[in-house]
């Protein structure tokens, strides 16, 4: 968190989140903490201790996302990296991987929050130690490389998982267990230490037993019948006795396709080989991970050095490469090979998941769902430019220049419907153009009004609709709207700012026509 | 030019009207209407406080315009199965088949709802006068809906002529043509349109609440909220040439809302209220009999020869109730108190009732008329004209029963409670708005609670900065300003705590009854000022914790001491109860046990009844704000001279040496000093003392301090009164009623000081109640000789119990109610088997416990208790009580022998050993004292074992910390340092921001003074200490010491570092 916003660093910081009708801290910087906050506690207590506490709302997923992100790179120092606690390592006894005898574990974690959050990373070190000179250089480089980033991290070295654990977030001597070291290294510590349920450390502490050398050694029996099987199969874990798994992080590959030429191209015909390559490289990826791309881009690097690149947008997410060549084929003009291109690159920076994977060789649907719909708004904005084609969809607001909004995708589906029992023009004007008019006050529409320099004559009128602003941002007068038929049978819709007031006469607009 | 407004919506449509009825009333009297009809969804809560305000508005000359306004009570039906309709009953007969209209779909329903349908309406149509609530009836191709048009032509072969077609101007840009389709429907069907402009606001301003009440009922946010809002500010009450303009193609609209009016002729004033008439007996009408009883009960207690006094009171107050026939209503209150004295139910009657000797004589108050000085005319009088008020407490625990009694006695048609207005407050506004605005949770919870800590002036955007707020973000400004508008609306209607409207006939005839919250209990919809206004008299059946503890002392020293005590019978000025009372030894003690009380107590040293009387009124807001308590302290010390501004005012003040300490005297001097009227005193008070006054306060201040300078008294002191006055409003005590409280005072005082451990072992019985927990109460209990002994599962029962006495005075066994989490139900096994055990031990009475173990009269195991079917939960909560001492098992081994149990041999194998059994015996390392305390209290939130202080007095004897007991011993003005567990802090209003807290060691309390910029500095300590050591300078005023703080310390250090409420969630 301080990592990001520097300007948090050393200031007491919390992360809340709402928990029944409460909100409470999730997370507290180290400087929080010194003040005595701690997670669970309800916000507005921390507040009224620390009125400068900053207060962040949480998300959730956030610390998993984050120690996903680290975890692909501790794969610097070994392949087998896991977030703790997502999902997986509660293993049940089966053989996770690497999980043969000798594996040596350490596990970094923050500080030690509650139990159920992910809150640490888990690295099987089996056979990398001796790259980086030994366990201790190797453990005391992994912590001082974090450190530097800015994590506050505490790590251990054991030959289970659960050990490990218990070291890293409990221990307080020497963070490497030796070998088959597990029961000492584990004697002074807490029962929680063991990752058991809340209820039973609780229990364990009511009976006196708060420290794990104070029952590790009773009979198996009588721990069984008193705090179940769980406790004990933790035992075994954190022994070595029984197994747990882990499940590694695999680093996502970015949608990119290269493609070296032996020599240069210099001919469309050239380009257009290589780039239907690339895009049926790219889309069978895509197809495989049932996704679609929004935005590509073709790069091509010239002998000379420099980069040619064209980009295409698509308005839904696709993976038809047929398709996608049509729409870069349009632009395909505008790369010059000069000497020769060397190296083609296709991007896809902006990948969605798309809907039925499968490539339909005819296409039944209809309206907004036919794909020939999409298709043909590619190549006309390909053409024409992204600002010509408009899609709009209803907003439930009065103010007419609120009353809809418009759509980035063609999947986007109105929340509300047109509603329908207000008149309102065809076309609206963006902007409301002033107008000279001839009314009867207070509230009539007008006899006569001047647009473009042109007069109109009132043949009919129906109004006023009396719409407000929305307070709430926007202070202002309202406006009375007309709907105005002339006399050459054209419809207006007019409006007046306001009312008529005694020292002023309100301004008279033009907002739209009817058909 | 006229017209009449027949459609307003008030917040009494929850969350939807946006104005207060009164409101509406006076912004229509201030534009010249003459009738006026207020109809809200499905209830008619709001009209009697229109009416008041219409009537209010005739005498008012508020604009040269008004004239009589009159209101016609109305109400808008929610159909279930048609279009909505106003309904208007011509006459009292129409009005109370409304009402009872109202009623049967109210009792159809949940609470808060109303499910009614075409067909009631048909059945009760008859007198009432209906318009079809105008509304968007038109279709895609602007023609009248075809299923409107339809329901329509139904209610007009139901209603005939008396049918109108509403139609309103909302500004929605088909105005027109609704007004000529619904036009040309009214021609069709015969069914003539009537203009309203269906209101939800006096004023069009109030627009923006209006739609945050939309989103807080719809729940969602302003920015989302879309259609749901109204397009525009349109529905607000307009003057009466715009509503000619806007219906001018349509005049015959407005001619008819004049017509509607002219035909409803109803109004509340004609409402004949009629009390029950029965509950005689031989045939006597209610006045004789109330005459027979009263003299009947005057001879049980003063024998044939009824003193003088009293037999004059008697014939005085008979003569005045024949007067106003009021004896039914005292005849129904006695009915009450003899159902109660049958059932053995404690009660008294307080409040004003107490002036009355014939209330004492039917045993309904228990103030000895021949002892005080009673003045029946502050109970009733000519002058206020209104109904009798005689409150009666009821023990809580069973004040259901007499509930239950009216009910059946009258039938559920005849008898309903009160309602009570329950008015949105400075929190839940600043919520409900700024949840509508879309604020964060956070910061709301920011929001309501910085109001409290800025003081006055926040809602006008002061301490903004200190509250870390930025003043001129505007979304802030709006959010007050409408939470300013939105504090005062009425939020639902809840339950009088206890105030029962009884009829002759049907209920439903006078107001709409519907279902309680709480299971068989049904409520008016009219509140307390609202019945009043009508001249309704209600009878008040209360609880008060103090009775329940009162019986249950009644009991107790039956049991044990053979003592009959009622509340008549308890020995008068005792002495040394006195002597108990002036060294504020009064933890317990009804009224005067709260640390101000307390603070208050060696200053007064009450030495007899009327000392307590005033002791009770003297610490309360009201004089405390009206700066009262100085002077009259300064009189009683004879540090100043009693003196008086005038003769008339010696007789108003004698009694209380010249200050006025009683609500009585505050309006009799507004009566006598400046020239009020009797009812214009009693609307001073009550204006004083609700809860948005509407500026109605500063035009009395006026009008009482020129009547008083006009009497030739100095403008000073009037304002001086006047301030008095103000405090006294919402926060004073009526000399009678602080009477009835002196008297359980001194009752529980009584108890404390004779029969200590009867006292104590009743109060706990009858927790929650009081200041104090019962840690606290344990405590004091030992400090006065009592002997407590811990829970136990061979000796305990569900409550706390007397055992036998050790010299003379009995030991008291904690019971199983002081267990936390374990419910009466789970224990109810245990105690089943033990009953045959107990008679056993019967043969071998007045054995100790330990003889008793000797004796094997009781559980010797665990299994026993388990094969006895008290779950293993339950056995849980007991061991960790460390209930098992008499088994031999301290905490630790006993919930080590019940986390076993889940094994315990069952079915076929039921009796074996279990394989627990042969476990060989395994040491758990031993608990020390600390930890056993902080056990103590996680479980039973009190420990007998040690105080957790007493662990740390070696330390704190080291760091120069004085036990608080010394401080006894100690000079005013010496620098003095002290540490304690914090039990109180305090922010009374009334203290301007000084915090109050109370600290506890093992040697006794000690009561902290923190001045503002102190807080503010000392903060984290303050608020996060368990342990709090703090410096500062002994004050010293006879028997009351402060500590008056100047640096706090944290030291709940020492707690953790023994292992004492490690965890701070364990312990409260």
């Amino acid at each position: 968190m301080a990592i990001r916003k520097p300007e948090l660093r050393g200031k007491p910081v919390v992360l809340s989140a709402k928990e029944r009708n409460r909100v409470v801290i999730t997370a507290a910087s180290p400087e929080a903490e010194k003040e005595g906050l701690f997670p669970g506690m309800v916000v507005a207590d921390a507040r009224a201790l620390l009125p400068e506490l900053i207060v962040v709302e949480d998300k959730a997923g956030r610390e998993t996302r984050l120690l996903q992100g680290l975890g692909e790179w501790c794969i610097r120092w070994t392949p087998v990296t896991a977030v703790d606690g997502a999902g997986g390592s509660d293993g049940a006894g089966g053989s996770g991987a690497g999980g043969s005898g000798g594996t040596g574990s350490p596990a970094a974690s923050g500080t030690p929050g509650a139990p159920e959050r992910p809150d640490g990373l888990i690295l099987d070190v089996s056979g990398c130690a001796h790259l980086w000179g030994g366990e201790e250089p190797y453990l005391k480089e992994i912590l001082r490389r974090l450190r530097a980033i800015g994590y506050h991290v505490r790590g251990a070295m054991a030959d289970t998982m659960l050990a490990a654990w218990a070291v890293a977030r409990y221990g307080k001597g020497y963070p490497i267990v030796a070998v088959d070291g597990q029961a000492a290294a584990l004697g002074a510590l807490p029962c929680q230490a063991l990752r058991i349920e809340p209820a039973t450390a609780e229990r364990l502490q009511q009976l006196g037993l708060a420290r794990i050398d104070q029952f590790i050694s009773m009979p198996r029996g009588a721990l069984r019948r008193r705090f179940g099987a769980h406790l004990l199969h933790r035992l075994d874990q954190a022994l070595g006795n029984a197994e747990e798994s882990l499940t590694p992080v695999c680093p996502v590959e970015a949608f990119t396709e290269r493609l070296p030429c032996l020599e240069p191209i210099q001919t469309r015909t050239g380009i257009e080989i290589a780039l239907q390559r690339l895009l049926n490289q790219l889309c069978g990826r895509l197809q495989q991970e049932g996704k679609g791309l929004r935005t590509a881009v073709f790069k091509g690097y010239r002998v000379d050095g420099k980069m040619e690149s064209i980009g295409i947008s698509t308005t839904r997410a696709t993976h038809q490469a047929n398709h996608l060549f049509a729409l870069f084929e349009i632009r395909l003009a505008t790369i010059e090979p000069a000497l020769g291109i060397e190296l083609f690159v296709l991007e896809a920076p902006k990948v969605e998941d798309a809907a039925a994977a499968q490539t339909t060789l005819w296409s039944g649907s209809a309206g907004l769902e036919d794909n020939g719909l999409a298709a043909l708004l590619d190549r006309l904005a390909g053409k024409f430019g992204t600002g010509v084609i408009h899609r709009y969809l209803p907003e439930e607001r009065y103010w007419p220049e609120r009353s809809f909004r418009e759509a980035t995708d063609l999947r986007e589906m109105p929340t509300t419907a047109w509603s329908t029992d207000r008149p309102r023009p065809i076309q609206l004007l963006p902007h409301p153009e002033p107008i000279q008019v001839t009314a009867p006050i207070p509230d009539y529409p007008p006899m006569l009004f001047r647009y473009k320099g042109v007069l109109h004559k009132t043949a009919k009128a129906d109004g006023p609709e009396r719409i407000e602003r929305e307070w709430w941002t926007d202070p202002g007068p309202h406006r009375d709207y007309y709907t105005v038929e002339d006399e050459a049978g054209g419809r207006y819709w007019l409006f007046r700012s306001g009312h008529y007031r005694d020292d002023h006469s309100p301004q008279w607009f033009i907002h739209g026509f009817f058909a | 030019m006229q017209y009449a407004e027949l459609q307003m919506t008030t917040n009494f449509s929850f969350l939807r009207g946006a104005s207060h009825p009164e409101e509406l009333v006076t912004r229509a009297a201030e534009l010249g209407y003459t009738a006026l009809a207020i109809t809200d969804r499905n209830t008619l809560a709001g009209i009697v406080r229109a009416h008041v305000a219409a009537k209010a508005c005739d005498t008012r000359p508020i604009t040269t315009k008004a004239r009589e306004l009159r209101l016609i009570p109305a109400c808008r039906l929610e159909l279930l199965d048609g279009p909505a309709l106003l309904a208007y009953p011509t006459d009292t007969e129409a009005y109370g088949r409304l009402s009872g209209l109202l009623t049967t779909g109210n009792l159809r329903a949940e609470k808060g709802q109303c499910s009614l349908y075409k067909n009631d309406i048909y059945a009760s149509a008859k007198g009432i006068k209906f318009v079809v609530a105008p509304g968007p009836v038109l279709d895609e191709r602007y023609t009248v809906k075809a299923d409107f048009a339809a329901a329509v032509e139904e209610y007009r072969q139901a209603f005939g002529s008396e049918l109108y077609l509403g139609a309103s101007r909302g500004y929605r840009g088909d105005d027109a043509k609704q007004l000529y389709r619904l036009a040309e429907l009214g021609k069709r069907l015969e069914t003539p349109l009537l203009a309203t402009n269906d209101i939800y606001y006096h004023a069009p301003d109030r627009r923006p609440l209006q739609d945050v009440l939309t989103c807080i009922r719809e729940k969602c946010t302003i920015p989302n909220a879309g259609f749901r809002l109204f397009e525009n500010a349109e529905r607000y009450l307009k003057p009466i040439e715009e509503m000619h303009r806007l219906f001018r193609p349509y005049p015959d609209a407005i001619r008819r809302t004049l017509e509607l009016a002219e035909a409803c002729r109803f109004s509340l004033d004609s409402l004949q209220y009629v009390y029950p008439e029965e509950l005689t007996t031989q045939g006597r009408t209610p006045q004789e009999e109330l005459r027979h009883l009263a003299w009947e009960g005057a001879k049980s207690y003063y024998g044939q020869d009824i003193p003088a006094k009293v037999s004059q009171a008697i014939r005085h107050e008979l003569a005045f109730i024949e007067e106003r026939n009021y004896a039914p209503f005292f005849l129904t209150v006695y009915d009450l108190c003899r159902f109660a004295r049958e059932q053995k139910i404690l009660y008294q009657g307080r409040g004003s009732a107490a002036n009355s000797t014939i209330c004492y004589c039917l045993q309904i108050t228990f103030v000895n008329p021949t002892k005080f000085d009673l003045l029946f005319e502050r109970f009733m009088s000519a002058a206020r004209n209104e109904p009798p008020d005689i409150d009666v407490d009821f023990e809580h625990e069973r004040r259901e029963e007499v509930i239950q009694y009216v009910y059946q006695k009258y039938g559920r048609d005849r008898a309903a409670i009160v309602a009570t207005v329950t008015q949105l407050h400075y929190k839940g506004a600043v919520r409900d708005v700024g949840k509508a605005m879309g604020l964060s949770q956070d910061m709301l919870d920011h929001l309501s609670k910085a109001r409290s800590e800025t003081g006055e002036g926040w809602l006008e955007g002061k301490g903004f900065e200190a509250a870390g707020l930025n003043a001129s973000d505007p979304m802030l400004r709006q959010v007050l300003a409408l939470t300013t508008q939105l504090m005062g609306f009425p939020r639902q209607l809840g339950q009088h705590t206890g105030g029962f409207v009884i009829t002759q006939k049907k209920l439903a005839d006078l107001c709409p009854v519907l279902n309680a919250r709480m299971e068989d209990r049904t409520n008016i919809e009219w509140n307390k000022d609202d019945i009043d206004a009508l001249g309704i008299i209600k009878v008040d059946v209360l609880a008060l914790g103090m009775l329940t503890c009162i019986r249950k002392a009644f009991a107790l020293a039956r049991e044990h001491y053979g003592m009959e005590l009622t509340l008549a019978n308890i020995p008068q000025d005792d002495p040394a109860v006195y002597e108990m009372i002036s060294h504020a030894d009064t933890i317990g003690v009804f009224q005067i046990e709260s640390r101000a009380q307390q603070a208050m107590l060696p200053r007064l040293r009450p030495e007899c009844f009327y000392d307590l009387v005033i002791e009770v009124a003297i610490v309360r807001p009201g004089p405390i704000q009206g700066d009262m308590v100085h002077p009259y302290l300064r009189r009683r010390n004879k540090e100043e001279p009693v003196e008086f501004p005038s003769k008339e005012l010696e007789e108003i003040l004698g009694r209380t040496l010249g200050v006025p300490l009683f609500q009585e005297q505050a309006m009799k001097i507004a009566i006598v000093a400046a020239g009020y009227t009797a009812a214009e005193a009693d609307q001073l008070r009550r204006s004083m003392a609700t809860f948005k006054a509407h500026g109605m306060i500063s035009r009395h201040r006026e009008k009482l301090v020129s009547g008083m300078v006009a009497k030739g008294y100095s403008e000073d002191y009037a304002n001086r009164i006047f301030k008095q006055l103000e405090g006294f409003g919402s926060y004073g005590f009526p000399e009678s009623h602080a009477v009835s409280f002196a008297l359980l005072a001194y009752i529980s005082a009584w108890l404390k000081r004779r029969l200590h451990d009867v006292f104590s072992c009743a109060l706990l019985n009858s927790q929650p109640m009081g200041f104090y927990h019962a840690d606290q109460l344990v405590t004091d209990a030992k400090r006065h000789g009592v002997t407590v002994r811990p829970i136990d599962v061979n000796f305990s029962q569900w409550d706390n119990t007397l055992e036998e006495k050790i010299d003379g005075v009995c030991a008291m066994r904690l019971g199983f109610r002081q267990v936390r989490g374990l419910g009466e139900d789970e224990v109810a096994p245990l105690l089943a088997a033990r009953a045959p055990l107990e008679q056993e031990r019967a043969i071998g009475e007045c054995g100790s416990p330990q003889e008793r173990i000797d004796a094997r009269t009781g559980f010797s195991t665990v299994n026993e208790l388990l094969d006895a079917g008290v779950t293993v939960s339950a056995l849980e909560h007991l061991a960790n009580a460390d209930a098992f001492g008499s088994l031999g098992l301290d905490r630790r081994r006993a919930l080590w022998e019940v986390s076993a149990l889940k094994d315990h041999p069952i079915g076929v194998f039921a009796g074996q050993p279990s394989e627990s059994a042969q476990e060989g015996e395994i040491a758990l390392p031993a608990m020390p004292l600390p930890e056993q305390v902080t056990a103590d209290y996680a479980a039973t939130s009190l420990s007998l074992k040690a105080h957790p202080v007493s662990f740390f007095r070696a330390t704190l004897d080291q760091l120069g910390i004085w036990p608080i007991e010394r401080l006894r011993a100690g000079r005013d003005g010496e620098a003095v340092k002290v540490a304690g567990r914090v039990r109180v802090r305090q922010h009374p209003g009334t203290a301007k921001g000084v915090l109050f807290i109370t600290i506890e060691d093992e040697t006794g309390d000690a009561n902290l003074v923190v001045f503002p910029n102190i807080f503010e500095k000392y903060r984290k300590p303050i608020l996060q200490s368990t342990l709090l050591m703090v410096e500062g300078k002994l004050q010293v005023e006879g028997e009351v010491i402060h500590v008056l703080v100047k640096a706090c310390h944290n030291l709940s250090s020492l707690f953790q570092q023994a292992s004492l409420f490690g965890n701070a969630r364990n312990f409260r």
